[in-house]
């Protein structure tokens, strides 16, 4: 099963670095969904052998929460606030593909240094989850829009998620839940902030906002 | 004893939530903080029991926060019962909010697991949003933006640190804080380091120690006073509960060097930004927002130092959420009054409200740590550590940054204070309501400062002792 469980891991850096190269914001929410499902198979893959009730619900809390419920709430949010595509990155969409490769080699040169203790799960666990945490970060702080400043952390915290899933037995099942639950609220609010953002800038557009919020040039 | 704690603001929350008269839910979260503080005094004289398998635990530092939270719960609700008189805004999902911060406030304060410590510190942070953009405005939704992207990735790394520390505790193969204490000798040292690392940066930026507290000014700024005391008074203090969580884990492994040196270059940073910048800053709410990095650079410097300066955070961890309670209420009386926050606007405060104006003098020396205030007792007690350590060009550094934050505060203030009048949105007739909860606030303080009971003086010792250093 590591095997799988590899192949998931480089499928979640390789859906990081398509969002770092998508145009379309849906384009990109629609990756951020698959890369969560992705998420939530690998506790799966993890524990094949001594499957628990306990992996069912982490599993298929993930995929409900960050797979479904999120990108529901992000594509509500983009349609109320009527915007297409990413527009002027900080930096442009070529260079950012370099630079999201330059940080996951980072990441796995990083990872060389450090060694988790215990039973042995996937090598690639720990630079994948380390990488997606670091594009994630570099999503939020080169696009200008709100929508993708929160897919970036969304991402970012798919990393963080990633990594809690090799320490599985570390984390009481509640807690998990909770920092699941969390994440999900956080979007929710970040959605309903972003509403209201709008509907102030449509009373009173100003410039330098537009960039953040209106129509898509 | 802690479940109830836990449970009866919950419940008022969703009670709150109902159509009920704005001043119903203001008596109600008065009531509720009255009951709650005395709960938490009943905690000084007996110590409740742990709850779930030791989940939730009550230890003299959770005391000290308690306290602190319920005292100010108390202030905050009086005050509020004034400003929403004036107020034409609901205030069903601020005293809602308000409501659900006191029952998680009280989590952090009890949480002897850091899982749980991070899940109730982030959904504090989530539901301090709504209490930011208030005013719905553009200046107070962009700065409630800030404050979450800032804030939220800042958790992250809490996160993260979490897990590392997680994994640095592989042989005891728990995150309860009498277990990693217990199996300190056997923690993994290189991922120990790491997870400090995180969690020192990503509570700190909760806390808003300089470098990573931009988002402080705009929201303390655009947000409303109570708010901002809720916010500069006690989030940031639950931050620092999560930081003392990891001193005492570091005390304990004998990394008590590592994090030191990292926590003084992060608290002297945080002195000096607020030394420079006061000195431009032409608002109220502004100059208060610097003072609050300031303090929170002394709390990290006194758990940095150790021995008495350990003591000083202690006790500052009270003064600060006292002297918070004083400067911010005063700020949002003064806002409430004027429509605006900034200095030109204000001019002449002392003729057209003059308890409101005395006010502002006493926040100011309260917030600069002057004499007779507590708050000059906890800087010296840091100071004091700072000097018997030998580190006399922190101690210096340390005096010439107060110097500078006293001569920035005092002149935004004093400037806002006298001179010729300017003209206030409200009529000239103080609410007593708002005035009787920053002089309750001032009062304690100066209580505190010209005498110590003893029981604090006890509490804040054993607090002290227990995490070590």
């Amino acid at each position: 099963m590591i095997a799988w469980v590899d192949a998931s891991c480089i499928l979640i850096v390789l859906c990081a670095l398509a969002v770092l190269a998508t145009y379309r914001i849906a384009g990109m929410i629609e990756i951020f969904a698959a890369q969560s499902i992705v998420l939530g198979i690998v506790p799966f893959f993890l524990h094949f052998n001594e499957l628990s009730a306990r992996t069912f619900t982490i599993a298929l809390g993930t995929i409900a929460l960050k797979g479904l419920l999120v990108p529901y709430i992000l594509f509500w949010a983009i349609r109320h606030v009527s915007m297409r595509s990413e527009v002027k990155p900080l930096i442009g969409f070529g260079s950012s593909i370099v630079c999201g490769a330059l940080i996951v080699a980072g990441a796995f040169g990083i990872s060389q240094s450090l060694r988790l203790p215990g039973r042995a799960v996937s090598e690639l666990i720990l630079p994948c989850s380390l990488a997606a945490v670091m594009l994630g970060f570099m999503i939020m702080v080169t696009r200008v829009r709100a929508v993708t400043q929160v897919l970036g952390y969304l991402i970012m915290e798919n990393g963080i998620f990633l990594f809690a899933l090799a320490l599985f037995d570390a984390m009481p099942m509640l807690i998990e839940m909770g920092i699941l639950l969390d994440i999900f609220a956080a979007v929710f609010i970040m959605a309903i902030v972003v509403n209201h953002i709008n509907e102030e800038f449509e009373r009173a557009p100003d410039a330098a906002r537009t960039s953040r919020m209106g129509e898509s040039s | 004893m802690i479940l109830a704690m836990i449970i009866l603001p919950f419940a008022c929350a969703l009670a709150v939530l109902l159509p009920v008269s704005k001043r119903f839910r203001g008596i109600l979260l008065c009531a509720v903080s009255c009951v709650y503080a005395a709960a938490a005094a009943s905690c000084w004289m007996i110590p409740p029991a742990p709850q779930f398998n030791g989940y939730l635990a009550l230890d003299p530092v959770g005391l000290i926060m308690l306290s602190a939270v319920g005292a100010v719960f108390v202030l905050v609700s009086v005050f509020m019962i004034g400003y929403f008189e004036h107020e034409r805004r609901s205030n069903r999902t601020f005293t809602a909010c308000l409501f659900t911060l006191l029952s998680l406030m009280t989590v952090v304060a009890t949480s002897y697991h850091f899982g749980l410590l991070w899940v109730a510190v982030e959904t504090t942070t989530l539901l301090s949003a709504p209490l930011i953009s208030f005013h719905r405005n553009q200046e107070s939704l962009d700065a409630t933006w800030k404050y979450l992207l800032v804030c939220s990735v800042g958790i992250s790394l809490a996160l993260m640190g979490t897990f590392f520390m997680a994994i640095a505790a592989h042989e005891t193969g728990s995150l309860l804080l009498p277990d990693i204490i217990a199996g300190a000798s056997s923690l993994n040292a290189a991922w120990l380091k790491l997870g400090v690392i995180f969690l020192l940066v990503g509570y700190g930026c909760k806390m808003g120690l300089a470098p990573m507290h931009s988002w402080k000014p705009d929201v303390y700024g655009q947000s409303t006073g109570m708010a901002a005391v809720i916010m500069s008074g006690l989030l940031t203090q639950c931050a620092f509960l999560g930081i003392v969580r990891v001193a005492h884990v570091c005390n304990s492994a004998g990394l008590r060097t590592f994090y030191s040196s990292m926590l003084v270059v992060m608290g002297i940073v945080s002195l000096i930004v607020p030394a420079v910048f006061l000195l431009g800053v032409r608002n109220i709410k502004r100059a208060f927002a610097y003072s609050s990095v300031e303090h929170m650079g002394i709390l990290v410097l006194g758990l940095a130092l150790g021995g008495v300066g350990t003591i000083g955070a202690f006790f500052h961890v009270i003064n600060n959420a006292l002297s918070k309670t004083v400067m911010f209420l005063t700020a949002g009386s003064v806002a409430q009054k004027y429509g605006s926050s900034r200095v030109e606007e204000l001019r002449g405060i002392v003729h057209a409200y003059p308890a409101t104006g005395v006010f502002l003098i006493i926040s100011a020396l309260a917030g600069t740590g002057m004499f007779p205030f507590a708050t000059f007792h906890s800087e010296l007690m840091v100071l004091n550590a700072a000097i018997s350590g030998k580190r006399f060009f922190l101690a210096a550094g340390f005096l010439a940054c107060l110097a500078f934050i006293f001569i920035g505060m005092t002149r935004t203030v004093l400037q806002a204070v006298f001179g010729p009048p300017a003209e206030p949105v409200m009529p000239k007739r103080e609410n007593s309501y708002m005035n009787a909860a920053i002089a309750a606030a001032a009062a304690v303080l100066l209580w505190f400062g010209v005498w110590m009971p003893a029981f604090l003086d006890r509490g804040i010792r054993a607090a002290a002792s227990m995490i070590g250093g």
